[in-house]
């Protein structure tokens, strides 16, 4: 179980994140939802501690996150898998290197920067990445990969971290509609089947309402909404992109990574009902 | 939308805007040139006057030493390179070619100045490897990327600022005081110096490098060294190896110079020859230095496009 209390942070003037108070239970799928710079990626990077918060505190069941420190932080961040929009991985090293860089921090250091990785290990990396279903990359560079598969290489790494908690930072804000669709199923599967907590910043409505039972709205820093997909009215989302925000939060076929589904017109309409993300692909 | 009245106003506006920052950029332009042009003249009739010889009287001599050179027939400055013995040779050291030979194997011979053309590359490649390993460690400790304690940062810094300060030479200097001739004082000077300037040279690379790779691993739980080696060493190396070689060829001429005052090698032979007058001698480790120099660079040069072409062709791909 996370909890937030009155979690902030301020960058200098500008306050990114502020008394933020959330309970999240272990196993839940969240999508937080707003407009860019409404302070979901703070708040995610305060959740891993890559960012510190200036004020409120975070725990994760016993542990109290906001004052971990040395080695306890870095165990931490190894419970608590992040994944970014621009993947984050070592381009010039091959993707099962890549991949066992999840291990770091169970491992010796010395034994790690000298390559010595056991036969052991390099199976349950190259399993993790047979799970995501890009094996057959794991000796290529991952800077030669395209995104979506990059982002799945970052998922694997992820996974080799046995974390608690994978918070996830626009997965796929990067990537086209099919290999969008790709990792945010990815992301529901190892959810439902490991029982991991998946906190996930998007930034369209309709991918969070198809993917997440709970979604938070944020809106300068506050947390204006939490709810299921169902709460998540016309009015509400107003709300949370403001008269302007609304018609680009909607009119998804311009701009947003979800699947085209036919007429743009259409696709604007449905975005008030069921995500066009839901619907199947065609193979090829 | 945009109605086109007002986008057409907007335009207006931005080309005189314009206007007026090209109108002051060609000022500045101007007052730069002019100001570079007084300051050169200054320096120059600044020398010249500094000078204990005035520069126009004396330029009819320049070719005196030209002439002075000038060996006895074309064949004696191949000899003198490679140690063959002179029809000239009268028992007085100026002719004594094979005076010098390192001998190998029997009969074969290292002719004397690529013995020690050897020796001044020796020192050049010793000083460039530590100087490297000691700058490569150095360089994360100064990047502000790597090293949030400011304050470790400040004395990683000034401390690199200290060693490239001195010129090469100027060490060797004092060392030359503490450990005698030779090419011990030349290396520590050499390397000292290395340190300093690659050092500078590295931490500016990881201060340029792109930190998403190391934010990835800090996310994963790696500590500081590991980030180090997997999330910034493969990315800078190609740099680092780049800037290396490129001092290996500065070290090369540095070796030479410092051989010239007391450290050894090439330099030291050059030198002698100089001041003795032994034209033959002189002319072929001249020739030799050369040759040696164009090769290192070409090969650097050669390597390094190389290695920055790699990575073109892989930042290319990952966009």
């Amino acid at each position: 179980m996370l909890k937030l209390d009155t979690v902030s942070r301020r960058f200098g003037n500008t306050i990114a994140v502020s008394d933020c108070t959330l309970t999240i239970p272990a196993g839940q799928m969240v999508g937080i939802i707003g407009r860019s710079g409404a302070g979901k990626s703070t708040l995610l990077r305060m959740i891993n501690r890559l960012i510190d918060p200036s004020g409120g505190r975070i725990r994760f069941g016993e542990v109290e996150v906001s004052a971990l420190k040395g080695s306890m932080l870095r165990s931490w961040q190894r419970d608590c898998a992040m994944i970014f929009q621009q993947f984050n991985l070592v381009p010039r090293i091959d993707v099962l290197t890549n991949v066992l860089l999840g291990r770091l921090n169970s491992r010796n250091t010395a034994t790690s920067l000298l390559g010595m990785f056991t036969r052991k290990e390099r199976a349950e990396a190259l399993t993790a990445l047979e799970r995501l279903d890009i094996a057959e990359v794991a000796l290529q560079r991952a800077g030669t990969l395209s995104g979506g598969q990059q982002q799945r290489v970052a998922i694997a790494r992820a996974l080799m971290q046995n974390p608690k908690m994978i918070l996830a930072d626009e997965p796929i804000a990067s990537l086209d509609p099919r290999n969008a669709k790709i990792v945010m199923d990815s992301l529901k599967q190892i959810n439902k089947s490991e029982g991991i907590t998946v906190i996930c910043n998007l930034h369209t409505l309709d991918t969070a309402r198809a993917y997440c039972r709970r979604i938070i709205g944020m809106r300068g820093g506050h947390v204006v909404f939490d709810g299921s997909p169902e709460d998540l009215t016309t009015e509400v989302a107003q709300e949370l992109y403001g008269a302007d925000g609304l018609k680009d939060a909607f009119s998804e076929s311009i701009t947003s990574t979800s699947l085209p589904t036919g007429a743009p017109a259409l696709a604007r309409e449905r975005a008030n009902s069921v995500g066009p993300i839901t619907e199947p692909i065609a193979a090829g | 939308m945009l109605d086109s009245q007002h986008s057409a106003s907007k335009a207006d506006i931005v080309e005189a805007n314009f206007q007026k920052l090209a109108r002051s950029r060609r000022l500045y332009t101007w007052f730069a040139l002019v100001a570079l042009a007084i300051a050169v003249s200054w320096s120059a009739w600044f020398a010249n006057d500094s000078n204990a010889g005035k520069f126009l009287d004396r330029l009819p001599y320049l070719f005196d030493f030209f002439i002075d050179l000038a060996p006895r027939d074309v064949m004696e400055p191949p000899r003198a390179l490679f140690d063959v013995e002179s029809p000239y040779f009268d028992g007085s050291f100026k002719y004594d070619y094979p005076e010098g030979r390192v001998y190998l194997i029997g009969d074969f011979y290292l002719p004397e100045y690529f013995y020690k053309m050897i020796e001044t590359l020796n020192i050049a490649a010793v000083s460039t490897i530590f100087g490297y390993a000691l700058g490569f460690v150095l360089s994360f400790l100064a990047a502000a990327n790597m090293n949030s304690n400011r304050w470790l940062r400040f004395g990683v810094r000034r401390f690199l600022e200290i060693l490239r300060a001195f010129p090469e030479i100027v060490i060797a200097g004092f060392f030359l005081v503490v450990f005698s001739l030779g090419a011990i004082p030349a290396m520590l000077a050499v390397a000292i110096h290395t340190v300093g300037a690659l050092g500078k040279m590295f931490y500016e690379v990881v201060e340029n490098a792109d930190l998403k790779p190391d934010e990835g691993l800090r996310a994963v739980g790696a500590n500081w060294v590991e980030r180090v080696w997997f999330g910034m060493v493969p990315q800078v190396m190609p740099n680092f190896v780049s800037y290396g070689l490129l001092r290996f060829e500065i070290n090369v001429r540095a070796s030479t110079i410092i051989g010239a005052v007391g450290g050894g090698g090439i330099g030291e032979s050059l030198r002698l020859s100089i001041t003795r007058g032994h034209e033959a001698k002189t002319i072929a480790i001249i020739f030799l230095l050369f040759v040696t120099i164009i090769v290192v660079d070409q090969l650097s040069a050669y390597l390094r496009r190389k290695l920055v072409g790699e990575q073109a062709f892989l930042m290319e791909r990952a966009a």
